[in-house]
């Protein structure tokens, strides 16, 4: 295990630079205290990123009911799991603040709502699950696992 | 160095326990698979497959690391007696929904990118089988806010 496991300060190092990651691995302690901070620091700027991401796709099954309120009503369950998903995901940074700037989103007219819609929940998932890779620990948990979700609602969406 | 044994250790622990989840899906989609009409099996079929492949690709991580792998169980428990193809679906929810658990804890205990990359795509992929069993098993509604993990 230990010839095969990437632990050594050197090791993660190596990777970080190679990967363009701050960090790798959770809980390590082997680069002292600043580093430990660092971590926990960029950790939290990872799950606040996802904040707007999440933002968007709340925005975004508005806009849809909006432009299409026989859908709306359909996908109700789904925007409120959504809008879950971003209260978890807030209460992950408790310092976030809410993005008021998120472009609005709406389908472009004439446009296939539901398919409209798909397209929107489906690059958040890929983005949340992007950022899932990058993060550690809890925060990974419940990037992936609301990644996980999505790409859920995108199936629904079919 | 006994922190990072430890997180390794931890990461090993979640591969282990995943496997062992992974083990159990490949046998009870042999339940969901027998107790679906033939015509209606596909999906049975590309549910075990899935899972297969998923059991081997951790295997292969733990050889990897010269960490044991978990053996599947002689035996399982069924939830429920699987009579009906309602009782099928409701089955293969139960099991994707239990390897989702699983991918979900091994995203928390993940040491490395590289493992987090296989869990959050095998966490996807257990989620958009569960959606199709959620809706044939007529549950609603067919999808959850956060796969794999309590309380959702």
């Amino acid at each position: 295990m230990s010839t095969s496991s990437p632990a050594g300060f050197s090791r993660r190092r190596l990777l970080a630079g190679a990967t363009g990651l701050a960090l790798l691995a959770a809980g390590c302690t082997s680069g002292g205290q600043d580093d430990a901070a660092a971590e926990t620091a960029a950790q939290d700027d990872r799950v606040a990123g996802q904040v707007p991401v999440q933002e968007s796709v709340v925005a975004a099954y508005d806009a849809a009911a909006v432009a299409d309120p026989a859908l709306g009503g359909r996908v109700a369950p789904l925007a409120e799991q959504a809008r879950s998903q971003l209260e978890r995901l807030r209460e992950a940074v408790p310092d976030a603040t809410s993005s008021a700037s998120s472009p609005a989103a709406a389908p472009p007219p004439g446009a296939d709502v539901l398919g409209w819609l798909r397209g929107q929940v489906a690059a958040a998932a890929t983005s949340h699950a992007t950022a899932c890779v990058d993060a550690a620990g809890a925060r990974a948990a419940l990037l992936g696992s609301v990644a996980a979700g999505l790409r859920g609602h995108e199936a629904a969406l079919a | 160095m006994a922190d990072e044994r430890s997180a390794a250790g931890r990461e090993d622990d979640a591969l282990r326990a995943t496997l062992a989840a992974e083990h159990a899906a490949v046998w009870g989609y042999g339940v969901v698979g027998a107790a679906l009409p033939p015509e209606g099996r596909a999906p049975a079929g590309a549910g075990e497959q899935a899972h297969r492949d998923a059991r081997d690709r951790l295997a292969a991580l733990l050889d990897e690391r010269d960490a044991d792998p978990v053996p599947a169980e002689a035996g399982y428990t069924l939830p429920f007696p699987v009579l009906s193809a309602v009782d099928a679906a409701a089955l293969a929810v139960v099991l994707e929904e239990g390897v989702s658990a699983s991918w979900a804890a091994l995203l928390d205990a993940a040491g490395r990118s590289a493992v987090r990359l296989l869990a959050v795509d095998a966490l996807g992929a257990a989620e958009v089988r569960a959606v199709a069993w959620r809706v044939a098993a007529g549950r609603s509604p067919v999808t959850v806010a956060l796969p794999g993990l309590a309380g959702t």
